[in-house]
C-alpha cells in the first residue's frame, strides 16, 4: 500500500506533464476535459483535487465534482439512476480518452443513519460505480474503490438539498 | 440482606410519600426519580490536606456520579449546616439539623495526604436513623493520582447498598473526536474529568473505537494507510498495533468477552461481511455471506452469539447468530432503519439506533428483541453502548448543538450531558470496569 504515497506525491508531477507539453503520445488535450464542468483552469482542477482525505489532513473541504462529475444517490441506495447513469457516461468518455489514467472511486453518504453503517454503504456506492465504469469498458485495474462513509461531507446543513450533495461517489485522479 | 435495613427504609418512605415531607416526591426510586437527597460534605483534613483541595476535589466526584446516576438530589454545599472541619463520626454529627435541611443520607470522610501518598475514609450515614452504614462505608489508600477512582469507587459502593446493583463509573468511555483541530482520534473519558483526554495520533479518519475486554487496549479502524484498517491502542502506554493485517479492508471490530477471538466487519469487492478472526487476525471462519450490507458485530456476553446489523431486507436491521455460523434471527420488528446494536453485559437486553420522525433515537429491548422502547427524544441520537452494570447507555446526540456524548438509564428516565464545547464527539464505547 506503499504506493499511494507515491502515487499522491507524483500527482502533480504528472498531471503537470500535459499542460507543460512534456507527454506527447496521449496526454489530454485541455479540450478534451470539460466532462466535470470544469471548463478553463485545467491545471487547477486536476491538481486541486487529491482526495477527500488529503484535503481533510491539509484543512481543505472535499472537492465537489472535478474533472470527473460527481455521482449521486438516494438516501440509503446505491442504485444508479438516469442522472447517475449520464454522468458516468461523460466519465468513461473521459477514462477511454485518457487511458493512462488512474482513479479511485470514493463514496460518501449523508449525515444520516450510524458511522459504520454509512461505511459499508459508501463502499456499496463507490463499488456500483466502478461496476457501471466496467461494464462500459473501463478496465477494472484502473479504478480503486473506497468509503468515507459521512466522515467528510461537503457541506454539514441537516436539510435535503445538503444531504442529496452529500449522497455521491467522487472520482479523484491518482495519475496518468 | 444487611443492607437491606436501611435500603427498605428508603424504599418504604418513599412509597409512602403522603405521609412525608416535602422533599420526598411521589416518584418511585429509580435512576431518574432524582428522589432520595443527599448531603455529599468535602472531607475532612486528617494530615496533610492543605486548604482542603483534596478533601474538596474527592466530593466533588462523587458528588457527579451520584448525580449522573439519576437517583438523588445532591442538597446545595451552601445550605450545609456542617462543614469541612466538623465531626465525621455518628455521634458528632448534627443528624436533626441534616434531617431538617431534607437530607435522607449524608457522606462524610477523612482524608490524609502524605507526599505522594492519599488515604480517604469515607463514611454513609442514615439521617433519619441517625447512625452510619458500614456497608457502603470505604477506606482506601493509594497515590495521589488515584483519588478520583476512589470516589468513583465510593460512589459505585453507595448505589449497590441502595439499589442493590453496583454503580458503573468507575470505568472510562472511548470516543472519537475532532478536538483540538485535529482530524479525528480516539480519546478517552472518566467520569472525573470535563473533556477526553486524547489517547492516539493518527492525524487521520479513526472510527469505531470498542474496549477490550481487560480494558487496557481499545480497537479503532483508522484510515491511517489509507484504506480502513484494525488497529489497537494499548494503554496507558499509548502503543498503536495493526490487528488484522495483510491489505483487506476492516471497517470494524469487537474482541469476543473471553479475549480470545474477534469479529470483523471486512469489505470484498464493495461489499461487507462479518469475519470471526483470531488473536493474529488471521480468518477462522466467514460468518456472513451475502450481497447486502452486513456490519456492526456485537458480541454476546455469554461469547456464543452476537447481534449485527444487515440490509439483507432491504433496509438495515438487527439480526442475531450464531458464532458457530448458521442462519440470521432477525430480532428488530418495527422500523425502516435499525443499526448499531449494542449487548447489556448482563445478557438481557440490547440497544441499537432507529431512524424516527427523521431523527435517530436510542432503542432499548429484550435480548430477542421483544418489547423494544425508544429512550431519547430530543435530537438525533446515534451509537449505543452499555454501562458495565447494565443499567445506563452512554450515546452520541445533537440535542445540544454540535455532537456531544449524554448518558441514559435504560428506561429513558434520566439523561445527563458528559461532553461540552465546540467538538463532535462520535461513538462512545463505555469500558468494562476496571477492577
Amino acid at each position: 500500500m506503499k504506493a499511494w504515497w507515491t502515487w499522491r506525491l507524483a500527482l502533480a508531477v504528472l498531471l503537470l506533464l500535459p499542460l507543460a507539453g512534456g507527454c506527447k503520445k496521449k496526454g489530454p488535450r485541455p479540450g478534451e476535459l470539460g466532462a466535470g464542468g470544469a471548463g478553463a483552469g485545467l491545471g487547477e482542477e486536476a491538481i486541486g483535487g487529491g482526495s477527500s482525505l488529503e484535503r481533510a489532513k491539509r484543512g481543505l473541504g472535499p472537492e465537489e465534482d472535478g474533472v470527473l462529475g460527481d455521482v449521486h444517490f438516494g438516501f440509503d441506495s446505491y442504485e444508479i439512476d438516469g442522472a447517475a447513469r449520464d454522468v458516468l457516461a461523460r466519465n468513461a468518455d473521459w477514462l477511454r480518452k485518457n487511458p493512462r489514467a488512474k482513479i479511485e472511486l470514493e463514496g460518501h453518504t449523508d449525515s444520516r443513519g450510524t458511522i459504520e453503517y454509512n461505511l459499508a454503504l459508501g463502499a456499496k456506492r463507490a463499488k456500483a460505480v466502478k461496476d457501471q465504469l466496467v461494464g462500459q469498458g473501463i478496465a477494472a485495474e484502473r479504478i480503486s474503490t473506497i468509503s468515507y462513509g459521512k466522515e467528510l461531507p461537503l457541506c454539514h446543513e441537516e436539510d435535503e438539498t445538503c444531504w442529496a450533495r452529500n449522497r455521491r461517489v467522487h472520482s479523484v485522479i491518482l495519475g496518468q | 440482606m444487611r443492607r437491606s435495613c436501611f435500603a427498605l427504609a428508603v424504599l418504604a418512605t418513599l412509597a409512602a410519600a403522603p405521609r412525608a415531607r416535602a422533599v420526598v416526591t411521589a416518584q418511585i426510586f429509580g435512576p431518574g426519580s432524582e428522589s432520595f437527597p443527599i448531603a455529599v460534605v468535602p472531607l475532612k483534613n486528617l494530615g496533610g490536606d492543605a486548604g482542603g483541595v483534596t478533601g474538596a476535589r474527592f466530593a466533588q466526584i462523587l458528588s457527579h456520579d451520584l448525580d449522573l446516576s439519576g437517583y438523588f438530589r445532591l442538597l446545595d454545599p451552601k445550605t450545609f449546616i456542617e462543614d469541612q472541619s466538623s465531626g465525621i463520626t455518628a455521634p458528632e454529627i448534627d443528624f436533626v439539623g441534616w434531617g431538617a435541611l431534607g437530607a435522607q443520607a449524608l457522606v462524610k470522610g477523612g482524608v490524609t495526604v502524605t507526599g505522594e501518598a492519599v488515604t480517604v475514609e469515607v463514611r454513609l450515614f442514615d439521617v433519619p436513623g441517625r447512625q452510619d452504614v458500614p456497608q457502603a462505608s470505604r477506606r482506601y489508600s493509594g497515590p495521589r493520582d488515584d483519588l478520583p477512582r476512589m470516589a468513583h469507587k465510593t460512589a459505585d459502593a453507595i448505589l449497590e447498598f441502595l439499589t442493590g446493583e453496583r454503580g458503573p463509573f468507575d470505568s472510562s468511555i472511548a470516543l472519537v473526536s475532532t478536538r483540538a483541530g485535529r482530524l479525528k482520534d480516539v480519546y478517552r473519558l472518566t467520569f472525573d474529568q470535563d473533556d477526553p483526554v486524547r489517547v492516539t495520533d493518527e492525524r487521520s479518519l479513526v472510527v469505531n473505537p470498542r474496549w477490550r475486554p481487560d480494558a487496557r487496549a481499545i480497537l479503532f479502524t483508522s484510515y491511517r494507510e489509507h484504506f480502513p484498517h484494525l488497529f489497537q491502542v494499548e494503554l496507558p502506554a499509548r502503543r498503536v498495533a495493526r490487528v488484522v493485517p495483510g491489505p483487506g479492508e476492516v471497517l470494524d471490530g469487537a474482541w469476543s468477552p473471553d479475549g480470545s477471538r474477534l469479529l470483523v466487519t471486512r469489505v470484498q469487492g464493495g461489499n461487507s461481511d462479518i469475519f470471526l478472526v483470531d488473536r493474529a487476525g488471521q480468518v477462522l471462519k466467514q460468518l456472513t455471506d451475502h450481497w447486502a450490507i452486513d456490519v456492526a458485530p456485537a458480541w454476546a456476553p455469554d461469547g456464543r452469539r452476537f447481534a449485527f446489523c444487515s440490509a439483507r431486507a432491504g433496509s438495515p436491521q438487527i439480526y442475531m447468530m450464531s458464532v458457530e455460523g448458521g442462519s440470521a434471527t432477525r430480532v428488530s420488528t418495527s422500523g425502516s432503519y435499525n443499526t448499531s446494536p449494542a449487548w447489556s453485559p448482563k445478557g438481557d437486553r440490547l440497544a441499537w439506533t432507529t431512524r424516527a420522525s427523521g431523527g435517530f433515537q436510542i432503542v432499548v429491548a429484550a435480548a430477542d428483541g421483544s418489547g423494544p422502547r425508544t429512550i431519547t427524544a430530543a435530537g438525533s441520537n446515534e451509537n449505543p453502548s452499555w454501562a458495565p452494570d447494565g443499567r445506563y447507555v452512554v450515546f452520541s446526540s445533537t440535542r445540544a448543538g454540535r455532537v456531544h456524548l449524554f448518558l441514559a438509564d435504560r428506561d429513558g428516565r434520566t439523561q445527563k450531558q458528559l461532553t461540552r464545547g465546540a467538538a463532535d464527539d462520535t461513538s462512545p464505547a463505555w469500558s468494562p470496569r476496571l477492577d
